[in-house]
């Protein structure tokens, strides 16, 4: 029922109930206050409490109230369901106590809010405060019984099954005990118990299915059993209540077997006892355990009641639920009377006028005698015949793998077809006389790249790819002209712009020479006895340079150092003024643990110092509490 | 394909068919072995109201469990009972009623005299305290000028009958307030115990002071008339008992509501 009756709210109760309302004014209302205070504040601070309280409870007890649904306002199997669960008079009386009590709470705040008018006095306002609290809560103290009885329906409502009561449904009813919910499980995913003594199945349960690209609902009755409506008790009254309200097509089933305790009479019995209750309605009769007992071995006196059963007008169907027997076809007879009926119902209605008159489907004429059926290649024919006469087309690799299990190999080489089939498993080669096998894998390679060859010759000879400005005409040339106009105003106007921008002051002349080099830093730490080694990694070593008058080295590519196969020439960012390879790690792990904390406070960067929220609200107010008070 | 939806008793079913966790009884048995400590913890940390409200909880709770505690000792131990009268060495079972001390006998005798001299009815609250006119009345400033202070306003509950009509307001030296004036009173039934919301016929007597009762104040202790025809009283005559008195046990002015003692 969840997808009808909306989100409940769970009903506390009584002691939590009050104990909410009252923390809740504690903690919302101000809390201070003195004898000295003008006699108008305190009046003013006791009425608040009083209607705060009473604002509250009545928030939350009509709450209580709007979100249990309303039994009138069903759909009729709900509200028949709902009576037959919860007894819709109790129901509507635990509402209605409810909605009293919430009435009693405002007249009871009303008239002490009238009384406080006249305290003179903290004391005498606090007692009226403490009155008017204690009045409520004694209220609500009577309705604790109905707290408790909603909450208990609340939990119920949302086990309910959600039964669609318009759409396409098939019903389930018998005996109890004949196999309704066997079928259930069989023909949809639904689980529901299977046990062989009666009433196992003590509501309605649903499943879906699907036929004909459309989904269906199937209902799972309590088996009912043959006596007065009177005598019915809540659990027969929810198949019954199911069976009058919800328009689908009725799968009667029968136990030929008689397994369930009840003899083909007594079934035939009820049947025609519960006839009247869907009179309107498509029925199938469907004789269930046919693998115990087959309808032609049965003897004189049942196989008359099976007739009888034939008599009835609707069709007989034979199934097994526990060999699958005629299952299905029982499903898709079943449907193919729903939707008959659906169909002849819809086309009953005006709706259905108006839209018939403007369909009409066009046939067209035709010109000649000569036949055209629709044209199907060959291969799709032999599928469809492999398809119906059921035989499988051929091993696939899947069957091979369940069939091996653990010993599977996958063996995508075994349908290569070659010259000499032994050669298949044989490992390809990539590099063979010094070439490159995949270049050659067309016998005809070498004459095809000739011939290319030949022809970009001659393309070349014909000016294919060359532009002759003869052949192009006025307009073109007169836009190359301009082109190269603009292009060279351009130029001219960067090189001015360029001039105007320099600020030319006087410059230093820098040394052609440096004062400091690694030569001279060599020689000075020598003279005082220091040996440094120089290589070409220390981080005191001038990068080399990558000015086009030197032409960068070609070094031979060695195997030191992994991870050099780059150019030398610079050293990386993230290398430059380190020493060794020991202090770049270091200097990197310290970066990443600065960054860490960054990244923990979201901040894009070391520069990130954003504040989204200046007054966070938690810092800015509040009571005094005990965390902050050491005394009072 | 969607999953299908839990119906009805899914849960039970569930555990029905695949039982239970290997370690559920073994987790549930773990977890109410830690309750005790959880609880404590929680009583060490609360503060303010929760924490009064939670030891209060608690208190009654430990008072029940010593309670079924001691009864199931009770079986255990034995109880050494008094079996000597104390002041004539009397076992228990020799005991004789008529033995009443002297000195009990007068002072008895004494209180009686003293009642009798007193004249007191036999009322629930013999003794109340009085109330000032400062505490009953409040000054209500009037005239052009808002200097003339003979007007009063009664602070206190008050009632006045059906046919009450108020003085023309200029001549009015005393002010009633409606919001102050009550027509019922819970009457409790002191043998019954069981209290009744009954229309007040009138006030009898008001401890305090003649002009309180004339004004139809009441206090504490005040002596009202109400109807209790609702009870359903007969004499033995056969005339329906209709009135009867009864006597304020709470300060209205403080609670809102009367509360009475029926005089039987």
């Amino acid at each position: 029922m969840a997808h009808v009756v909306k989100h409940i709210t769970v009903v506390p109760t009584y002691k939590d109930f009050v104990d909410i309302v009252l923390s809740k004014t504690q903690r919302k209302t101000p809390t201070v206050i003195h004898k000295h205070y003008k006699i108008s504040r305190i009046r003013d601070f006791y009425m608040r409490k009083v209607k705060f309280t009473q604002q509250t409870f009545h928030d939350k007890l009509s709450l209580i109230i709007s979100e249990f649904p309303i039994v009138a306002n069903l759909h009729p199997f709900y509200a028949t369901l709902m009576n037959v669960l919860y007894n819709t008079d109790h129901y509507k009386l635990a509402l209605g106590g409810i909605n009293k009590a919430r009435q009693l709470i405002d007249d009871c705040a009303k008239d002490h809010v009238k009384l406080l008018k006249y305290g003179d006095s903290l004391y005498r306002c606090k007692c009226l405060k403490r009155a008017a609290l204690g009045r409520m809560v004694t209220i609500m103290k009577g309705q604790a019984k109905n707290l408790l009885y909603l909450e208990e329906i609340r939990q119920h409502i949302n086990r309910l099954p959600s039964i669609d009561p318009n759409t396409r449904t098939l019903l389930i009813t018998g005996f109890p005990n004949v196999g309704k919910s066997s079928f259930i499980n069989k023909i949809s995913r639904a689980d529901v118990e299977v046990q062989p003594y009666a009433f196992t199945t003590k509501s309605l349960y649903v499943g879906h299915t699907d036929y004909k690209y459309l989904r269906w609902q199937v209902i799972d009755t309590p088996g009912i059993l043959d006596h007065a409506i009177e005598e019915r008790n809540s659990i027969e009254m929810q198949a019954v209540a199911a069976l009058i309200h919800i328009r689908a097509v009725v799968l009667y089933i029968v136990d030929i077997s008689e397994q369930c305790g009840h003899t083909l009479e007594e079934q035939l019995a009820l049947y025609k006892n519960i006839k009247p209750s869907f009179s309107n309605r498509p029925i199938v009769i469907v004789i269930n355990k046919i693998d115990v007992v087959k309808p032609d071995e049965l003897p004189e006196d049942k196989s008359k009641v099976i007739e009888e059963f034939q008599a009835e007008g609707e069709p007989v169907l034979e199934m097994s639920t526990l060999t699958e027997d005629g299952v299905m076809n029982v499903k898709t007879e079943a449907c193919e009377k729903l939707l008959a009926y659906r169909v002849n119902q819809k086309m009953k209605t005006n709706k259905v006028v108006g839209v018939a008159n403007r369909l009409h489907v066009a046939m067209p004429k035709k010109r000649d005698n000569k036949e055209r059926p629709p044209c199907i290649p060959a291969k799709i024919m032999k599928k469809k015949n492999a398809m119906e006469v059921d035989e499988p087309t051929r091993k696939l690799e899947k069957d091979i793998e369940q069939e091996l299990g653990d010993d599977y190999i996958l063996d995508l080489r075994k349908t290569w077809q070659l010259a000499n089939n032994d050669d298949r498993y044989d490992t390809i080669p990539e590099i063979w006389q010094g070439k490159n096998v995949a270049d050659f894998i067309d016998p005809d390679i070498m004459k095809k790249l000739e011939d290319l060859e030949k022809e970009e010759e001659a393309r070349d000879k014909a000016h294919y790819y060359s532009m002759s400005e003869s052949e192009e005409d006025e307009e073109t040339q007169e836009m190359r002209k301009t082109a190269r106009k603009i292009r060279e105003k351009r130029k001219l106007i960067t090189l001015e712009s360029g001039e105007k921008r320099r600020v030319e002051k006087s410059r230093m002349p820098r040394p052609t020479k440096r004062s400091r080099s690694v030569a001279q830093l060599e020689a000075d730490l020598g003279s005082m006895g220091v040996e440094i080694p120089t290589d070409a990694d220390s981080h005191y070593v001038r990068a080399k340079t990558r000015s086009s008058s030197r032409p960068p080295l070609k070094k031979a590519r060695d195997q030191s150092e992994a991870g050099r196969s780059r150019s030398q020439s610079r050293t990386p960012r993230d290398q430059s003024g380190l020493r060794d390879k020991k202090m770049v790690t270091k200097v990197k792990k310290i970066a990443k643990k600065a960054q860490k904390e960054r990244n923990h406070m979201a901040k894009k960067g070391e520069g990130d110092r954003v504040i989204l929220n200046m007054k966070p609200k938690h810092l800015f107010s509040g009571k005094r509490k005990s965390g902050k008070t050491d005394r009072r | 394909h969607f999953p299908p939806q839990p119906q009805n008793e899914y849960i039970e079913l569930h555990t029905k068919r695949h039982g239970r966790r290997l370690d559920y009884e073994e987790k549930k048995r773990k977890r109410e072995g830690r309750m005790p400590h959880i609880m404590a913890e929680k009583a060490k940390k609360l503060r303010g109201i929760r924490a009064k409200l939670y030891n209060k909880k608690r208190h009654a709770e430990k008072i029940q469990m010593k309670k079924t505690i001691k009864m199931h000792e009770e079986k255990k131990t034995k109880q050494k009972a008094e079996d000597r009268d104390s002041k004539y060495g009397n076992p228990n079972y020799l005991l004789e009623r008529e033995n009443q001390i002297r000195a009990k006998v007068l002072s008895n005798t004494i209180k009686q005299k003293r009642k009798e001299k007193a004249g007191k009815w036999d009322v629930p609250l013999p003794k109340v305290k009085g109330v000032s006119e400062a505490e009953v009345f409040k000054v209500v400033k009037s005239g052009k000028t808002k200097r003339k202070g003979w007007k009063r306003m009664v602070t206190k509950v008050t009632f006045v009958g059906d046919g009450f009509t108020r003085k023309p307001a200029k001549f009015e030296r005393f002010i009633r307030p409606m919001g102050l004036r009550f027509k019922k009173a819970n009457v409790t039934h002191p043998e019954l115990k069981a209290s009744f919301f009954l229309p007040i016929l009138g006030v009898k007597k008001n401890p305090s002071s003649s002009m309180y009762t004339s004004l139809g104040v009441i206090t504490k202790g005040t002596v009202i008339e109400v109807n209790i025809s609702e009870l359903g009283l007969v004499t033995s005559a056969g005339k329906v008992v209709w009135g009867k008195y009864a006597q304020v046990t709470n300060n209205p002015e403080n609670d809102g509501c009367i509360n009475a003692v029926l005089l039987v």
